[in-house]
């Protein structure tokens, strides 16, 4: 029988009194998440705040104490995570092995599966018609541990796509990338979610950038603090909250829309 | 030299485990296990003397051996706080203390000891080559059907669990297989210098290769051309077989090292 208290309709996550606790430590302490389908959420949160350990949660890579997880109603197993793509902060992939981005793409494409076996210009024409708006054509010989931050980001982001994912994951995003980058970068995530109506959930401590591009926001600090929409959560009190420091916005000459966020005193 | 029938059991060997070991040695180091394959072969000692003691043909409890210590660097490294590097060296060092000690206990068998810590390819016999070619086939057969699973465990793990790999299963399947491929191993190059074609090879291709195909067909290669042109050049001169298979892959590691400096010299800009 369905569980009454979840509503797999409307909603493509949700989380319910998440308690985990790692070491002597209660990472989380209660973590209730409600995303509805179709948005880009935002959760920030100073360091330690439990993000991560939030994030492994949802891939199912750590298990609560209390608590659950669901994804499209569902619990979390292999089924539901084929239809969420994960993009992770960086690989801790040795540079001498020379995984090439073609070969690294194959690996998530059911036709070039046996991409070892497969001419490359097969490989490159089942990549080209998977993913036909996306221009990685300049990196694919490239190999993926001599990546830029920013080519990686991209790079990852293509391979969740292949999978063909209803729900987007991405673990800090642009964190170790330049500022024109990240702009880009962010961009390329709007134009993905607008395109697929995808759900995308990114973790991030750039606040500027979620400020642009969330269309709903979650402070976490062991708990949710607040949540709301980017102006709602970004006022000062909301991100003293979650932060336990003050945070301010500042304007600048970009045009509407444009803050900045400083730290203004701890 | 080839109508000796020693010999051709040697080339086969050589010519079964060094593509081998060249094909997991890609992601042995790149997964950074090159001291897990030295433990699994250091505390083999422990079961060359057990064999030895009971009278059993020694591959069988060396095989059994390994794969205890293989299981029990898993069991530690899921139930205790412990680094793996921690693990590792405390099963190595207790494993092996067991095997020289049980040597020590044992009398007349100084050449087996020598036999097994340096190799002796030219002292196979015909069941270990059949138990080669066993191993050989199995883990080629793995190796290819489950090659992209391995690739993005090799990648990364919390990604492949994402794309609905069984994580631990692949490690533990990778674990067995690499722990049989070193005890069978063994017998060609010897306890003391068994990563050596585990890691040399790989290393020689990465010189050269430009993707992980040609990285993966180079160390075969590398493998091939070692472990066959070290026993015949072992044969030739009349040098320790183990020790000149291991000279000739690091020989084919400076060649392509050279070749990767050059390269790398012609492609650097010149400056005004």
């Amino acid at each position: 029988m369905a569980d009454v208290r979840f509503h797999p309709s409307g909603l493509a996550l949700e989380v319910r009194g998440l308690k985990v606790i790692l070491g002597d430590t209660q990472v989380l302490r209660g973590v209730d998440l409600h995303v509805p389908r179709g948005q880009i959420v935002a959760l920030i949160g100073p360091n330690g705040s439990g993000k991560t350990t939030l994030l492994r949660c949802l891939l199912g890579l750590q298990q609560p104490a209390q608590g659950e997880v669901r994804i499209f109603g569902q619990r979390v197993t292999a089924e539901v995570l084929r239809r969420v793509g994960y993009v992770p902060q960086r690989l801790a992939l040795d540079r001498s092995f020379v995984l090439s981005v073609r070969e690294f793409l194959s690996l998530r494409l059911e036709q070039t599966r046996n991409w070892f076996w497969q001419q490359r210009s097969t490989l490159d024409g089942h990549l080209r018609a998977a993913l036909p708006e996306y221009d990685l054509e300049p990196l694919l010989d490239r190999p993926v541990a001599g990546l830029s931050g920013g080519q990686l980001q991209r790079v990852l982001v293509a391979f969740s796509l292949l999978g063909k994912p209803e729900m987007l994951l991405l673990d800090e995003p642009t964190a170790g990338v330049d500022s024109p980058g990240e702009q880009s970068f962010y961009e390329l995530i709007s134009t993905i979610h607008r395109r697929h109506q995808m759900s995308v959930i990114l973790v991030s401590h750039d606040l500027s950038m979620v400020y642009r591009h969330a269309s709903r926001v979650y402070a976490l600090n062991g708990v949710i603090c607040c949540e709301g929409t980017p102006e709602e959560v970004m006022n000062a009190d909301s991100l003293k909250q979650a932060y336990g420091i003050h945070v301010t916005p500042y304007h600048h000459d970009h045009g509407p829309g444009h803050h900045h966020w400083v730290n203004v005193q701890p | 030299m080839l109508t000796e029938p020693y010999m051709q059991r040697a080339l086969l060997i050589a010519l079964l485990l060094g593509p081998l070991c060249g094909f997991l040695g890609v992601f042995v180091t790149a997964r950074r296990m090159a001291f897990f394959s030295d433990t699994v072969a250091h505390s083999a000692l422990a079961g060359v003397a057990m064999g030895l003691a009971l009278g059993w043909d020694p591959s069988w409890p060396m095989l059994g051996v390994s794969l205890v210590v293989a299981l029990l660097i898993l069991w530690l490294k899921e139930k205790t706080e412990l680094l793996t590097d921690t693990i590792m060296a405390l099963l190595m060092s207790g494993f092996m203390a067991a095997g020289v000690v049980g040597f020590s206990l044992l009398k007349g068998f100084r050449a087996e000891l020598h036999r097994y810590l340096f190799g002796d390819i030219l002292s196979v016999g015909p069941a270990e080559v059949w138990l080669a070619l066993g191993i050989f086939v199995v883990v080629n057969l793995v190796l290819f059907t489950r090659l992209s699973a391995l690739t993005l465990l090799t990648v990364q793990e919390d990604l492949a669990h994402v794309s609905g790999l069984s994580v631990r299963g692949l490690n533990f399947a990778f674990v067995i297989l690499l722990t049989l491929v070193v005890a069978i191993s063994i017998r060609l190059l010897g306890i003391i210098l068994v990563t050596s074609l585990l890691v040399i090879p790989p290393a020689t291709a990465r010189n050269l290769a430009s993707n992980l195909r040609q990285e993966i067909l180079l160390s075969l290669l590398v493998g091939v051309v070692g472990g066959v042109g070290g026993v015949l050049l072992s044969y030739q001169f009349d040098l320790p077989c183990g020790p000149t298979i291991v000279l000739t892959c690091v020989a084919l590691f400076l060649i392509s090292l050279t070749f990767d400096q050059i390269r790398r010299a012609l492609q650097r800009p010149v400056q005004s």
